[in-house]
């Protein structure tokens, strides 16, 4: 077929009216005015009417929220470190490095004592006075630490073997 | 009466007559595409109230989009009545609408006509029924349909030459 044909052709079937829809079926169609339509049209006239500033509003209240609570946290914790720098500083200090450590004892004093059991035996006891001492140097700081600790022995000493 | 439209008047003119242009041709494609008549207008009163709530404007919508709006909701229709099949079927031989224009005095050739159309393949008519009673062009159709332009083009020729086969004795 070719295209004068099928021009022909086309013009004989436009000329072959589609059968007229039913008054019901038009005037339930005539009836059915888009609602949402109607909608959109009155929230675009609200829209309209609004300034062209508004759609930041909408912004403003959770925008300023967020604002504030990144204020709170960030003043909480400058509080915090303002309060808490010496600390900070004694931690995060270089440690002491002791490259030379000395460990003494000296006898203080030695006596023996002697005491009564409950039941009137008596008992000798042999006590030692003591003075113990720890010493650290770090000597690339130029830094001694000293520690001395008093310690007292007491041994009891039977009279038998004495 | 608050209607909701800025000026109700011109808005309901031009819906009407909207629909009084593109009503014909819509039912013609709904009743290509249901069972039973009172399932083509309900087709063509969804489809046509669907449309044109899509439209972000007051205008009407493209009548591609109506089309495609049938052929969807035919679909969906079809799949969703199943179960009333054969009833359906049972109504559409009792009362196959006529359709083309029955009150002319060509109403034998129309009917012929319509015989045809109804043999004919389903993708040849469609294509042919959005082309001529639908008003669309082959990219429209090609819109409607979701087919390539050059397809809807070559089933519109195929689809007219095995009309005029089929009815020779009125295309001579």
């Amino acid at each position: 077929m070719n295209e004068a044909e099928e021009k022909r052709m086309e013009a004989a079937l436009r000329g072959i009216v589609p059968a007229q829809p039913p008054a019901d079926l038009m005037a339930r169609l005539a009836a059915a005015k888009p609602a949402p339509q109607i909608r959109r049209a009155s929230g675009a006239r609200r829209a309209s009417a609004r300034p062209a500033w508004f759609p930041l509003w909408r912004w403003l209240i959770p925008a300023t929220a967020v604002v504030m609570a990144g204020l709170a946290c960030w003043r909480l914790n400058l509080i915090s470190a303002w309060h808490s720098q010496p600390m900070v500083a004694a931690v995060t200090g270089p440690k002491l490095k002791a490259d030379e450590v000395q460990i003494d004892r000296q006898l203080i004093s030695a006596f023996d004592a002697v005491g009564k059991l409950p039941d009137g035996e008596p008992v000798r006891y042999h006590c030692q006075e003591w003075m113990d001492k720890v010493e650290l140097r770090d000597t690339s700081r130029g830094l001694v630490v000293q520690q001395s600790t008093p310690r007292l022995e007491v041994m009891p000493v039977n009279f038998e073997t004495y | 009466m608050n209607s909701g439209w800025d000026n109700e008047t011109p808005k309901q003119a031009v819906w009407e007559r909207w629909l009084a242009e593109h009503t014909a041709g819509f039912l013609l494609f709904a009743r290509q595409q249901t069972r039973c008549e009172a399932d083509a207008q309900d087709l063509v009163q969804e489809a046509v109230v669907e449309s044109w709530q899509r439209q972000a404007a007051n205008d009407p919508p493209p009548l591609a989009l109506v089309f495609a709006t049938i052929r969807r909701r035919a679909v969906d229709l079809a799949r969703s009545a199943e179960r009333r099949a054969n009833r359906e079927a049972a109504t559409f031989i009792e009362a196959a609408p006529c359709w083309f224009d029955s009150s002319a005095e060509e109403r034998e050739r129309n009917q012929l006509i319509q015989e045809a159309m109804q043999s004919l393949p389903e993708i040849y008519r469609v294509v042919i029924t959005l082309k001529v009673w639908g008003g669309l062009s082959f990219p429209e159709i090609a819109v409607a349909l979701e087919i390539p332009a050059n397809t809807a083009a070559s089933r519109y020729r195929y689809g007219l030459a095995e009309l005029r086969a089929l009815r020779s004795e009125v295309f001579a």
